[in-house]
C-alpha cells in the first residue's frame, strides 16, 4: 500500500515550494527507512524478550497465587477437621461424664432406698410389737375392768340392800349391760 | 525560533546526519528519526528495566508495564479472541510505539511523529499487510469471502462486494487519517491559541496581559484535552487493528 | 467518524483514478468509482455508529 503513494508524489520536483512538512513527499523515503528500523527493532525487542519475559512473571504470579489459595484451602480443612474432631471428643466426653453421674445417682438411690427399705421394715416390726404389747395391755385392763365393776357393783347393791348379791346374778348384770 | 506564531513550523523535519540521496529523496536521520528511536529505547528502556528483578510483588514500574501488557492483552482477545493473541507483539509494539510517539508529542518544543501522514500510513499500511498476509495465507481463497456478506440478494451482490471492497481500501486510508488529523489538528490548535497569549500581550500592552488569560485558559484546557487525545487515539487504532485482525482470522462471518 | 467517510470516498476516487489510467476510460472509472467510494464511506460511518454492528463497534473519536 505504501508503494504508490511514495512513486507519484515523488515525483514532484524537491524544493518547488515550502510545501506543508507533512506532506512533503521528499521526505517519506527517508522517514519510511527510519520508521521501518524503528519499529523492527521495537518488535523484537518486545516479541522476543520483554513480552515473553513480562508473560512469565504474570504466568508465575497467577501460579503462586493459585498454590497459595490451594495451600490456604488445605490448612483450612486441616483445621476444619481438627475442630470437628475437638467437637467430637468434647461430646464424647460430655456424654460420658452424663453417664458416670446417671450411674452414680442410681447406685446412691438403690443404696439409700434399701437402706430406708430396711428402717421402715424394721420400724413397722417395732410397730406391730408396740401394737401387739397394746392390745395385750388392753385385753389386761378390759379384764381388770369388768372384775372392778363386779365387786363396785356388789358394794353399791351391798349398800343398798344391806346384804351382798349374788355372785353369778352380778356376772350376769354386768353381761347384760356389756350387751346394751 | 523564527515566527512563533506560526503553527506550522512544530511539523517541519530537521536534518541531524544526511545520508545522501536516493532519487529525488534525501535519506537523513531527522528530528522525527530521534524520536522514534528514542520512543523505541523509552518502551525498551521501561519493560526492560521494569521486569528486571522479575519480582512476584510487582514495584511501581513493573506493575505499570504489567498492567499495559494486560490491558492490551485483553483488547486482543476482546476483539480477535484467543487466537488473535498471536498478533499479541505486533499489537502491543504498535500501542506502546503510538501511545509514546503522542505523548511524546504533548512535551513542549518535542516533535510530534504521529502529525506526519508517512509515519501513520506506515503503521496502517502495516496492519492492512499483516490482515491480508495472514488471511490468504491462513485461509487462501475463502478469505475473499470477507468481501462477499451473505443474505444479499443475488442481483445486488456485484455492487454490495465492489463497495466491500473498497471500504476495505478504505480502511489503511481512515486508520491513518484518523491518528495524523488527530495530531495535527490538536497541535496546530493548540500552537495558534498559545500564540494569541504572546500576540495580545506583545501587541496590547499591559490590557493584553489581562486578555492573554483567556487564550491561557484555553491553552490549559486545550493541553488536558489533547492528552486525552493521544491516549484515546492510541487506543483506537489499537482496537480498530484488533477487529482488522479478527477479520483475518475469521473472514466468513 | 468523519474520518470513514472520507477514506471511502478517498478509497474510491484512487481506484477510479488508477482504472482510469490502465483503461484510459477517464471520467468514467473514476465517477462510477466515487460514486461506491461514497456508498462505501457511508457503510462505514453506519459500521462505525454500530448499527449493523458487523465488525464489533466500539465508540471512537472523528
Amino acid at each position: 500500500m505504501a508503494q504508490p503513494i511514495v512513486t507519484t508524489t515523488g515525483a514532484t520536483p524537491p524544493g518547488a515550494k515550502a510545501a506543508f512538512p507533512p506532506f512533503a513527499s521528499e521526505t517519506f523515503a527517508s522517514q519510511l527507512l527510519w520508521f521501518a528500523l524503528a519499529f523492527g527493532l521495537l518488535y523484537w525487542l518486545m516479541s522476543r524478550i520483554a513480552l515473553p519475559r513480562i508473560g512469565t512473571i504474570i504466568e508465575e504470579r497467577s501460579n503462586r497465587i493459585a498454590a497459595d489459595l490451594d495451600d490456604a484451602q488445605r490448612l483450612k480443612d486441616e483445621s476444619d477437621a481438627a475442630a470437628t474432631a475437638y467437637e467430637k471428643s468434647l461430646a464424647e466426653a460430655h456424654d460420658k461424664a452424663k453417664a458416670i453421674a446417671q450411674e452414680t445417682r442410681d447406685a446412691l438411690g438403690a443404696e439409700s432406698n434399701a437402706k430406708r427399705n430396711a428402717l421402715e421394715a424394721q420400724l413397722a416390726d417395732k410397730i406391730a410389737a408396740s401394737e401387739a404389747a397394746i392390745s395385750a395391755r388392753t385385753a389386761e385392763a378390759m379384764a381388770s375392768v369388768r372384775g372392778i365393776a363386779a365387786e363396785a357393783a356388789t358394794a353399791i347393791v351391798e349398800r343398798l340392800t344391806g346384804r351382798a348379791p349374788e355372785r353369778a346374778a352380778v356376772e350376769a348384770a354386768l353381761d347384760r349391760a356389756r350387751a346394751s | 525560533m523564527a515566527s512563533p506564531i506560526d503553527p506550522i513550523h512544530q511539523f517541519e523535519l530537521k536534518n541531524l546526519f544526511s545520508f545522501g540521496r536516493i532519487g529525488n529523496s534525501e535519506i537523513a536521520f531527522t528530528n522525527a528519526s530521534l524520536f522514534m528511536f528514542s520512543a523505541v529505547g523509552i518502551i525498551a528502556l521501561l519493560t526492560l528495566l521494569a521486569t528486571r528483578d522479575r519480582a512476584v510483588v510487582p514495584g511501581r514500574m513493573q506493575s505499570l508495564v504489567e498492567m499495559s501488557y494486560e490491558f492490551v492483552a485483553s483488547t486482543v482477545r476482546g476483539s480477535a479472541g484467543q487466537e488473535g493473541m498471536r498478533f499479541f507483539p505486533f499489537v502491543f509494539s504498535l500501542f506502546m510505539f503510538i501511545l509514546v510517539l503522542n505523548l511524546f508529542g504533548m512535551i513542549p518544543g518535542a516533535f510530534t511523529v504521529t502529525s506526519h501522514i508517512i509515519v501513520t500510513f506506515a503503521l496502517a499500511a502495516l496492519v492492512i499487510l499483516t490482515v491480508l498476509i495472514y488471511g490468504f495465507w491462513k485461509h487462501g481463497l475463502h478469505f475473499l469471502k470477507l468481501f462477499v456478506p451473505s443474505g444479499v440478494p443475488i442481483y445486488i451482490l456485484p455492487l454490495v462486494t465492489m463497495i466491500e471492497v473498497i471500504s476495505f481500501i478504505s480502511r489503511p486510508i481512515s486508520l491513518s487519517v484518523r491518528l495524523f488529523a488527530n495530531m495535527l489538528a490538536g497541535h496546530i490548535t493548540l500552537k495558534v491559541f498559545a500564540g494569541f497569549i504572546g500576540m495580545l500581550a506583545t501587541g496590547l500592552g499591559a490590557f493584553g496581559w489581562i486578555v492573554g488569560i483567556l487564550p491561557l485558559g484555553m491553552t490549559v484546557a486545550l493541553t488536558a484535552l489533547e492528552l486525552l487525545v493521544a491516549v484515546l487515539q492510541a487506543y483506537v487504532f489499537t482496537i480498530l487493528t484488533c477487529i482488522y485482525l479478527n477479520d483475518a482470522l475469521h473472514p466468513g462471518h | 467518524m468523519s474520518s470513514e467517510f472520507v477514506a471511502g470516498v478517498i478509497a474510491g476516487g484512487g481506484l477510479g483514478w488508477l482504472f482510469d489510467r490502465l483503461l484510459g476510460t477517464s471520467p468514467g472509472g473514476l465517477i462510477v468509482f466515487l460514486l461506491l467510494g461514497f456508498a462505501a464511506g457511508t457503510f462505514n460511518v453506519v459500521r462505525a455508529a454500530g448499527a449493523t454492528g458487523k465488525t464489533g463497534s466500539k465508540p471512537y473519536r472523528s
